[in-house]
């Protein structure tokens, strides 16, 4: 607070002047070291290790992180983590701002739509998996009655039981619950953008299509990156969507980085083998990607100034 | 060819009537393309409401219900014991936010207001647990948990939450308290208040619709979750309501009107909160996202 007006006072001194910031700190360092940190450092030697969460852990180096590799069951999940996020980040960074644009063009009753499309967003993840997963259960969920009572019954598909549709499936519930949220950031961010910039492009004969791509789109650069960013780190670490609709099935078909480290884990607890060094080298896994990508999107999105 | 620029030729001779028409297409058009999403995004829900009312036999048979059934609330209320389950949850969400809302008001206070070397490497380091999913700490904290007695407690799974609540909060309230102006802090010192004074009496008072941001926020968070609390609650009764419907699926798997209305009592705490309080979240999800 007062760190100009004297030359560096020395150690004890900083302490005695900022012991307020000391004491208001301390149970939040208190937290995050012991819920956060210690658990993280943990996991990080357990990678290294062979434990089976009974007998004492014994050290393996990098034979985890080596088998993983050679773990079709691990590459399955690793391509499906991939298929996820790359699906929903294209999809759910552009149509939420096509849908945002539509909202902002002037028309009237805006506000009943963003608040009807935003209702999927409060509900949590597991419970919408639920309520799909009736939707699309084959012999009487709603989905392929619909399909049949329209006369298409040849579309009906076992949409979460047959490896060629439970993702393209599961994909669209995420889109569903996930629209509302940012679809909201967009619109916010929009109501910044200076209405100059439009009546400019408008005098230049831009149409709708040229003033999205022009105008809207660098304007919101800085908010496009965030929405990649948090597409990018929830595609990563899916589950809880995916948990409760299959667990991973039909044969591994929807397995993920999420539900494979699991089942692997808790999921295999009291059954043969639980193998926590290995689960625990596929959390590794997770945080070095999602972290390496965030990073990477945020540089790339750097042209601008953008503060986080 | 030809058609096309004769048609061009008359449309630019009646320029107005030609915009007018083009207005009230393109009106049109968006309207019919918000209407079709808003069918998509509330059917599932609409379906789930008139579902959970049905009687048994017309549950697969039709898609409106002939007579309102509400004996399906009672089945699933009493065959899993859900007030139990609300409970849990209650106790659960309640007791993380409270810790979250001191702590992270305290911390965020500090890196909003105070000056000190390595403030921000600080700051930094303390967020930095935002970007830690739940997956890389969650066998460590099953353990911790059953180290120190806490597995399979609410409490303990309360605690589990605490890293990445705090971290989030953080930097929600230390956003809110950069918005508010700083001589109101120098007043306060003039008037003769000490650091503790300031907070108190002078930045915590305003500090309420930050606070309420990081209750709702969190609130919904860690009511909604899922992976900690169905890994580390195994018995039965301590179960929160997510991981209990969950169970549930699996003994009532056809019972879709039951299952129905238990999905919709899950969630009538949680829209309740959000339709009282729903400018507030909604501002606090965008100043999360775009101010920072």
């Amino acid at each position: 607070m007062t760190q100009t007006r004297h030359p560096d006072p020395g150690l004890p001194a900083a302490l005695r002047r900022n012991w307020p910031a000391i004491v208001f700190l301390s149970p939040a360092a208190i937290v995050l070291l012991v819920f956060m940190a210690i658990p993280m450092a943990n996991s990080i030697v357990l990678s290294f290790q062979s434990w089976n969460g009974m007998s004492a852990p014994v050290w393996v180096g990098l034979r985890n992180y080596r088998a993983l590799f050679g773990d079709r069951l691990f590459l399955i999940a690793l391509g499906n983590t991939a298929y996820f996020t790359i699906v929903t980040v294209i999809l759910q960074t552009t149509l939420p701002l096509l849908v945002a644009c539509l909202l902002n063009a002037g028309i009237r009753g805006g506000v009943l739509f963003r608040t009807l499309y935003f209702m999927p967003v409060i509900i949590s993840l597991a419970i919408s998996g639920l309520l799909w997963a009736m939707i699309y259960e084959p012999n009487f969920g709603v989905l392929n009655e619909f399909l049949r009572s329209i006369g298409l019954g040849g579309l009906t598909q076992l949409w979460l039981a047959d490896r060629r549709t439970v993702m393209p499936s599961i994909i669209a519930v995420s889109i569903w619950q996930s629209l509302g949220f940012y679809l909201v950031i967009y619109y916010a961010a929009m109501q910044n953008i200076p209405g100059e910039l439009y009546d400019a492009a408008k005098i230049d004969s831009a149409n709708a299509l040229q003033r999205l791509w022009h105008v809207t789109v660098p304007m919101l650069r800085p908010v496009i990156v965030l929405v990649v960013v948090l597409n990018t780190i929830n595609g990563i670490k899916v589950f809880d969507q995916i948990w409760v609709m299959t667990a991973g099935g039909p044969n591994h078909a929807s397995d993920t980085l999420g539900t494979y480290l699991y089942s692997t884990s808790f999921g295999a607890m009291g059954s043969s083998n639980p193998q926590l060094g290995y689960a625990t080298s596929i959390a590794i896994v997770i945080l070095v990607l999602s972290f390496i990508l965030s990073i990477v999107q945020i540089r790339l999105g750097r042209r601008q100034e953008i503060e986080y | 060819m030809n058609a096309i620029s004769h048609y061009h030729a008359s449309a630019r001779t009646f320029d107005i009537p030609r915009v007018q028409v083009l207005l009230i297409f393109s009106r049109t058009l968006i309207y019919v393309t918000l209407i079709l999403i808003m069918i998509v995004q509330a059917f599932p829900l609409v379906w789930m409401i008139l579902t959970s009312i049905k009687n048994q036999r017309e549950v697969f048979s039709s898609f409106l219900p002939t007579q309102i059934d509400l004996s399906n609330f009672q089945r699933i209320w009493n065959a899993i014991d859900l007030p139990r389950h609300l409970i849990n949850s209650l106790y659960v969400t309640s007791l993380t936010v409270i810790i979250v809302v001191i702590v992270a008001t305290l911390a965020g206070y500090v890196f909003a207001r105070f000056h000190f070397r390595g403030k921000d490497a600080l700051f930094y380091l303390f967020i930095g647990a935002m970007m830690i999913p739940g997956q890389a700490i969650l066998i460590p904290m099953f353990q911790f948990l059953k180290s120190i007695g806490l597995l399979n407690t609410l409490t303990g799974l309360s605690f589990s939450y605490l890293g990445g609540a705090v971290a989030f909060s953080i930097f929600l309230m230390r956003s809110f308290f950069m918005s508010l102006p700083r001589e109101l802090g120098d007043a306060g010192r003039i008037d003769g208040c000490g650091e503790f004074g300031v907070f108190w009496y002078v930045y915590l008072p305003l500090a309420r619709p930050g606070v309420a941001t990081v209750v709702i926020i969190q609130s919904m968070g860690i009511w909604n979750e899922f992976m900690f609390s169905n890994t580390f609650i195994s018995s039965p009764g301590s179960k929160t309501i997510q991981a209990a419907l969950f169970q549930a699926v699996g003994r009532y798997a056809t019972d879709y009107a039951a299952l129905s209305s238990g999905l919709i009592l899950a969630l009538i705490p949680i829209v309740t909160i959000y339709l009282v309080l729903q400018k507030q979240f909604v501002e606090g999800l965008t100043a999360g996202a775009l101010k920072g």
